[in-house]
This record gives structure tokens, sequence and C-alpha cells, in this order.
């Protein structure tokens, strides 16, 4: 197993909906800090995940320490713009005075992905975020991106303003971020996606879009739910009708497992496995168990 | 009567609209819906604004654009299903339609300031919400062609439930927006570009926000603004009109959802949203449930050899996990559903990608077929 995803510090979890993308990347995240990486998981405005997966009380707005090496933030467009305008007004009083003035917010809606531009700025700033020593604040951060087409607007924001506004304060942001997010040594995406023909068509499509049009570099392919073979034909054909049929669905998952594993690899990605899990409840152990099978990703620290 | 339910929407409705999160088939059941409206003999228009390119396959087709494409009776025909029926899809594409919306509504000599300026290329691709806006706009049009008899909408996959609703309003939202009006007056009396645009000097507002977005920025919104305005009046009409057609009792919304756990939230949201939007979905679908297997089977599997014995015993238990999993899912939906009536659809066993599979899931759409628990 090559361990390609060891130096990159950004590393962005995409795919389809439906794929198992935030406990995948909540699985990783924690396969980071268990390798004593001080680790950022950043989920962009949504409905929060990482503390329930782990069994936490709710990270939120701000980043908060979820366990040993491990720290959370759920991303919201308000407080980014906040941290971003505050950086650029440096009062706070006059903030409140323009930005929280209803028709400035309206207004704001409107200039193109800016909203989208504030939230990945704060992001990229904690990815080269220092400490008083120089030293990373964090050596991983782990962004639980959107659904594939959402993350791949959400990618492009940088360029596309680059492409929409005039030089000034937004383009030189966006300049920044865009250089950040396609340096293939800094930022790397991580495709998860399920043993089923569609999933599997969608990351192939996905793969050479980020490396194509957004040129963030994907680094690795996770396959989430593998089935491994149990039946052989010949036990299929010896059993009765009904008992037939599930020996029979079993034996075609299998098959499905192993033809997306051949055409994922042709990707020329590192590709993991991760088995379908059978449990009641979807709890902080089987999250432990798929950050197993993700730690030979990740490498260890230089 | 949840069995009639939707042979009632696919007699009565002229549009259906179905909304959910990405990844719990949407396209599908969309797709479903029509190929049984067809065979009612309604012309029915498949509509979806998902780009992957799942509707063409799982309607034998290479690919889907911009304009309206008849399904061949042959794929039909080779399905075993009746070739009665006129089916048509769609994929929308949203650069090529606010074009189309441009060219529609903007005279010849103004089209061009449009469409070669910036915002206008990101409104029409890059911008939140406008992927909805013109959604909603093409709906409309293809309504009111009255082509046909049924069409039904396969949402875009929102991150947010509030989302879809909220876009189209987002624009109008700012073209009301009297702080634009105020700001930019100046800008958008004049109407001409390279004119200094703001009075730095009058407002606080303005300079603080040309220190945060730039004082081009500002100036090139201006002119979009300006270049856009005579599309105010045509704008706000519209989304009024949409707003009537989504209120008409001629619409139907459908709410598709998984029985994950992870969805439920999600679908919960979604559900009370519609209602607060008077706009009560016709039905809750439940994609992808893991039926419950009959108990016989593990009687059966006992008296098997080993290690055939052993192997059925293990995958029994799994699809237990799995079917109780997801009874557990549809029993927290039906409790929020209301009076919504909610209809399972069970996992296949392998991916609805063809005529055929989408046949069998209208089947449990239409109650034909139920899941047995």
């Amino acid at each position: 197993m090559k361990t390609s995803l060891s130096q990159q510090r950004l590393l962005i979890v995409t795919g389809k909906g439906g794929v198992g993308k935030s406990s995948v990347s909540a699985a990783l995240a924690l396969a980071s800090a268990l390798k004593n990486q001080r680790t950022l998981f950043c989920e962009i405005n949504t409905e929060e995940r990482i503390s329930q997966f782990l069994g936490k009380s709710e990270v939120g707005e701000e980043i908060t320490q979820l366990e040993e090496n491990l720290w959370g933030v759920n991303l919201r467009p308000a407080q980014a713009m906040r941290e971003y305008a505050l950086m650029r007004l440096k009062l706070e009083f006059l903030y409140k005075l323009v930005f929280e003035n209803p028709l400035v917010r309206n207004f704001l809606r409107f200039i193109p992905s800016l909203s989208e531009l504030v939230m990945l700025g704060k992001l990229l700033y904690h990815v080269k975020e220092t400490q008083k020593d120089g030293s990373p604040r964090f050596h991983r951060v782990i962004m639980d991106a959107p659904a594939t087409g959402h993350a791949i607007s959400f990618l492009r924001v940088p360029q596309v303003i680059l492409e929409t506004v005039p030089p000034g304060p937004m383009a030189k942001e966006a300049r920044w971020m865009r250089d950040l997010l396609i340096a293939p040594d800094m930022t790397a995406a991580v495709l998860v996606t399920l043993p089923e023909e569609m999933p599997v068509n969608e990351t192939l499509d996905l793969a050479k879009v980020l490396r194509d049009e957004v040129q963030v570099q994907p680094g690795a392919v996770i396959l989430n739910g593998t089935i491994a073979p149990r039946f052989t034909h010949a036990e299929v054909q010896s059993l009765p009708a009904p008992l037939a049929n599930l020996a029979e669905n079993h034996l075609e998952r299998a098959l499905l497992t192993e033809t997306s594993l051949q055409r994922l690899d042709t990707l020329g990605l590192d590709l993991l496995t991760i088995p379908r899990i059978f449990s009641q409840d979807f709890d902080r152990k089987v999250v432990e168990s798929m950050a197993e099978h993700l730690a030979p990703l990740l490498g260890d620290l230089p | 009567m949840t069995a009639a339910t939707f042979s009632h929407v696919l007699s009565q409705k002229e549009v259906v609209i179905c909304v959910g999160a990405g990844g719990v088939g949407k396209t599908t059941i969309s797709a479903a819906l029509a190929l049984r409206g067809s065979l009612m003999r309604r012309r029915s228009l498949v509509c979806t604004i998902d780009p992957a390119k799942r509707l063409a396959n799982s309607l034998g087709l290479e690919s889907l654009g911009n304009t309206e494409t008849e399904i061949n009776p042959s794929q039909l025909a080779q399905a075993d299903l009746p070739t009665h029926g006129h089916l048509f899809a769609m994929m929308l594409d949203m650069k090529r339609s606010w074009d189309e919306f441009i060219e529609q509504n903007v005279p010849a000599g103004k089209r061009e300031r449009i469409l070669q300026n910036r915002f206008y290329q990101s409104l029409s691709t890059a911008l939140a919400g406008s992927q909805e806006y013109i959604a909603m706009e093409k709906l409309w049009q293809l309504r009111n062609k009255s082509t046909y008899g049924l069409i039904v909408l396969d949402t875009p996959p929102t991150s947010h439930a509030i989302d879809f609703f909220d876009a189209p309003n987002r624009l109008l939202d700012f073209l009301d927006n009297d702080f634009a009006r105020v700001a930019l007056a100046p800008a958008m009396a004049a109407g001409k570009i390279g004119l200094k645009l703001f009075n730095f000097g009058s407002s606080y507002l303005t300079k603080a926000l040309a220190n945060v977005a730039g004082t081009e920025t500002l100036e090139e919104l201006a002119n979009f603004l300006f270049s856009i305005e005579s599309l105010n009046e045509k704008f706000r009409n519209r989304a009024k009109q949409t707003r009537d057609m989504l209120a008409s009792p001629s619409t139907a919304f459908v709410l598709v959802t998984a029985p994950g756990r992870e969805r439920l939230d999600e679908a919960e949201k979604f559900h009370r949203l519609l209602i607060e939007n008077q706009m009560k979905p016709t039905a809750i679908v439940v994609n992808r449930v893991h039926p419950p297997l009959p108990k016989m089977l593990w009687e059966m599997a006992k008296e098997q050899a080993e290690p055939v014995r052993s192997k059925l015993s293990a995958t029994l238990t799994e699809n237990n996990i799995l079917a109780k999993q997801d009874a557990a899912g549809v029993d927290i939906i039906k409790s929020f559903a209301g009076t919504t009536p909610v209809i399972q659809i069970p996992r296949f066993p392998l991916d609805v990608h063809d005529l055929k599979s989408l046949w069998h899931t209208s089947q449990y759409l239409l109650g034909e077929k139920t899941i047995v628990s």
C-alpha cells in the first residue's frame, strides 16, 4: 500500500449523495488523529454529523476539540463572512453597522459565490495556520465536502471569482485560495463511492472533472460497503428456489464489488475498501472499525 | 388509501414535482412516474436537472439534451412494456436555458451587453439559486406549451431543504433590494459604462462594502443590474406565475427519501417545509427499503448441509439487520408524516437503470405490489 496522502495538508472528501461520505470522512479524521496528527474536521454548512458519529456533544461554528488530536468545526456562511469582514474592516462596530443591516445582507447574497468564498477562505486559513513556534496548528484538515455536483461548484469558486470579479480584494483572496487548492503537494481529493454501477460511473466522471477542470488532484478512492464472495455458482444452483434467490443476490453483489474494483482501478489512484457493516446501530464502534481500514492511506508524520 | 394515491395523481395532475435530498433515487422515482403517466395515455415528460446521465441510462437513451426527446417505442417493446404511450425526457441545461430566456425577453440590441457581462456568466452557470430559478422558469414554459398532459420534474439535489424554495426568491429579493437601488442609483440612472459610479463620500455602507468586495466589483455589478433592469418586471411576473403554478391544485409534490437514519432529519424538515409553504406532499416515497424475508427461509436454511447452511444463516442475519433498521426508519417517517401517505419501494437486487426496472419500481408506487412486513 502506497501512502500517497501522507503529505497533503488538506483532504477533500466527496462523492455522490448517499454513499456514506460523511461517515467515511469522519472515520478518516479519526484515523488521522489516532496517528497523533493534529486533525481538524470541517463540515460545510450542514447538519452536523461528526459529534453524533463519535458520541460527543455538538461542535458548532467554533473550532472545538473533540478528543486528543481531533478538532471539529461546522462552517456557516454568516460566521465566516463576519470573520472575513472583520479581518478587512478591523472594527466590530462597523461590521455590525454594515453587515448586520438586512438590506446589505440581502445584497451580499448576490455577489457571486461570496458566501462559498468566505467559508472556503476560513477553511484554507486553518490549513495554513501556524502556532507560535512556527509549526502548523493542524497537521491535516479534512473537509467533508458537499456531494458531487455541489462539490465541483464549491471547489471552483475561487477560479470562478477570478474570472468574474475585477482585480480587488475579492480577487486577491480568490487567488491564494485557488493556488492552494490546485497544489498537489498540499491538497488532495478523496472520492467515496459504493460498489454499484451508477456510483462508480459518477466517480470515474468526477475524477476526470476534478483533474482536468477543477484541477484539484484526486488522491484516493474509497469503495465503501464491499461484499466479499460467499456462495459459489454451484451452491446457488443446488438450492431450492427462495434460498437460491437469496444466495444469488449475494453472489451478484459480490461480483458487483469485483467489477467496481476493476473499473475504479483504471483511475490509477490508491484504492481502499471498507466492507459493508451490518450493525443495528451506527455508533462510534462502527466509525472506529472504518478508521482502521483507512489508516494505511495516511502514512506517518515525516 | 395509499394504493390509489398515485393513480389519482397520474390521471389528474398536470405537474408532479419530486423533491428530496441527493442520492435517494429521486430521478428513478420521477422517471417511473412519467412512464406510468404515459401508459395512462397522457403525453408525459420527465425533466431532470441531474447532470449524471442516470435518467438517460435508465430510459435507454445515449444522452439527454435541453430539448425533449421521445423514448422510442421499440425500447418499450424490448422491455416487454406496452407501447401505446408517449414518454418524453429532457435534461435541463442551465446555461442554455438562461441564454434562451435572455434571447426571448431582451431586445436584440441590448442582448450582447448582458450575455457578455461577467456577472451574467456566473449567474447563468455558478450562482447559487440560479439553477432552481431557471428550473422553475423552464417548467412554467413547458407547462404553458400545453404539449404535455403530465410533466414530472426531478428537482436538483439541494444540500438544504430550504434552498429549493428559497432560491427563486433570492433573485427577486435582490431586484427589490432598496439598498441596491439607493447605493447604485446614480449608476443605474446614468447607464453608462465607465462612469465613476460611486460617490464614496456619501455612504459608509458603500465604503465598507467596497473595502470588502472591491470598488470595481460593485461598479460592474451596478452595470449588470442596469443592463437587466428591463427584465425586472418580467422576473417579478414570472415569479408570481411560478408561485401560482406551485400552489395550483393541478400541481402535486412528492417527497422522496431513503429509510436510513441519516436521511430522516432532512426528510422531516422537507415535509414540514412543504406543508408550511402550502405544498403538502401527495406522498412520501421511501425508496430502497430492505424488505423483511419470510420466516420460512430460516427453516429451509436449517435443512441445508454445511457449509451452505452457515452461509445462508449469515446472509439471512445480515438481511434481517438491514430490514429491521429500515423498518425503524419507516416508522419514524410515518410518525412525522401525519396524514401524508407513506409508500415503500423495495431495494432491488441490482441498480435500477433500465425500463424494466422502472416498471417494477412503478408497480410499488401504484400499489400493485407492496412490501409485506
